[in-house]
């Protein structure tokens, strides 16, 4: 698929992008579950004229706004990202490629760690938050990925190559079948139960989930939520913070041409404002990048 | 430039420093390409009083190995050729300047 802007993230800063991105007349495309927002599950009370308002509503009135303009929404996750010559490329979930001249990010903040015992504790003695980082350490040993989203799924293929048995805990999966069947047909073991304890004496020797279920193991790498706005920025050859936020200017452009961001992820205050406000200048920005890069 | 260090080099760098610190990185991994501008200023900041050198342990993995590395990046930490510390994960120029001060 080709678009003038591809918006990553479906919360109120990416959702507003989009409206104004496609109102200027450019081919806007948005990639993200709703479900994953800040905003999914609470009430707003805080946001200009509107009252307490439901986060979900807020949503679905939005994203009804924005296709109404003309953007699409495609319900998965970016798995993966790269430039060249000044177009920027994003693997979906799905299997799908979409290229785009402009890229908005919207991705908001994730959340790393799981905080169960043992977590802390064998951090680097078999614990492991990143799987393309660490996967040599543990060629011809027993690995755990543990996460319900795309992440997981792609580090537990990728661990096939490394790893002589791979097991994947989800216990409230949220994966295309796309990435499930080729993770599954690499030879990862499924587990669908909430793990609950990492334990070891001195390095990581198993995985204790809450249905009793105990998975012996070298490694248990973390990998919770969809790639993150850190990954991607670092694909696309943007360095972030060490807060883990993107650096935007006051067009909300970050430090590589065409590449915008918005929303929590540029940092504080992580509020449904400040989002909006942002998204509205990156999905303007996004589309004049895009029309003049025709 | 902070030093290379190889399988060749590793043990008379640790050697020939009071204290030295060695990054352990690859070049895939995210967040040591974020640790490599924080390890070039402790290595300016630190010159003369700590001995601050990259390992590449894509290149050098019996060192991996031989130090227990299981997750980059890692920072091995020597005082007097002796291994105390290693340090795992991405953290501020600011914490490991806090950290070598108490050493």
């Amino acid at each position: 698929m080709e678009t003038d802007v591809l918006v990553i993230g479906c919360g109120p800063a990416g959702v507003q992008a989009a409206i104004h991105s496609s109102r200027k007349k450019a081919s806007t495309i948005v990639v993200g579950k709703p479900s994953n927002s800040a905003v999914s599950g609470t009430d707003i009370d805080n946001y200009f004229g509107t009252g307490e308002v439901s986060g979900d509503s807020m949503l679905a009135n939005g994203i009804a706004q924005a296709r109404s303009t003309g953007a699409v929404f495609i319900d998965e996750n970016v798995v993966s990202a790269s430039a060249s010559d000044g177009r920027f490329v994003f693997g979906l979930e799905g299997g799908e490629t979409v290229t785009a001249s402009a890229v908005v990010i919207a991705t908001g903040i994730s959340r790393e760690k799981l905080g169960i015992p043992g977590e802390s504790e064998l951090l680097g003695k078999g614990v492991s938050y990143c799987a393309i980082c660490d996967c040599n350490f543990y060629r011809g040993r027993r690995v755990v990925i543990v996460g319900n989203e795309s992440e997981a799924a792609v580090s537990a293929h990728l661990m096939t190559s490394y790893a002589s048995e791979v097991s994947w805990v989800a216990w409230e999966p949220s994966v295309s079948g796309n990435l499930v069947d080729r993770a599954v047909g690499a030879g990862v073991a499924r587990f669908g139960s909430r793990p609950v304890a990492i334990e070891g004496d001195g390095r990581v020797e198993r995985l204790v989930l809450e249905d009793g279920t105990t998975i012996p193991a070298d490694g248990v790498f973390i990998e919770l939520g969809a790639r993150s706005s850190v990954d991607i920025a670092m694909d696309l050859d943007i360095m972030p913070e060490m807060d883990d936020t993107i650096k935007v200017d006051g067009r909300c452009m970050t430090s590589v041409p065409g590449v915008f961001a918005c929303g929590d992820v540029t940092g504080k205050p992580w509020q449904v404002a400040k989002a909006v406000g942002q998204g509205c200048v990156a999905g303007m920005q996004a589309a004049d990048h895009a029309k003049g890069s025709r | 430039m902070v030093t290379e260090l190889n399988e060749s080099n590793f043990d008379s760098f640790v050697e020939s420093n009071k204290i030295a610190i060695i990054d352990c990185w690859a070049p895939w991994c995210g967040p040591c390409r974020r640790m490599g501008p924080i390890i070039e200023e402790l290595a300016n900041d630190l010159a003369g009083k700590v001995g601050v050198a990259k390992l590449n342990t894509d290149e050098s993995q019996a060192i991996a190995i031989r130090f227990n590395i299981n997750a980059i990046p890692t920072l091995l930490v020597f005082k007097d050729q002796v291994l105390v510390d290693s340090l795992v994960g991405l953290r501020p120029k600011e914490d490991i300047l806090s950290y070598v001060n108490g050493l």
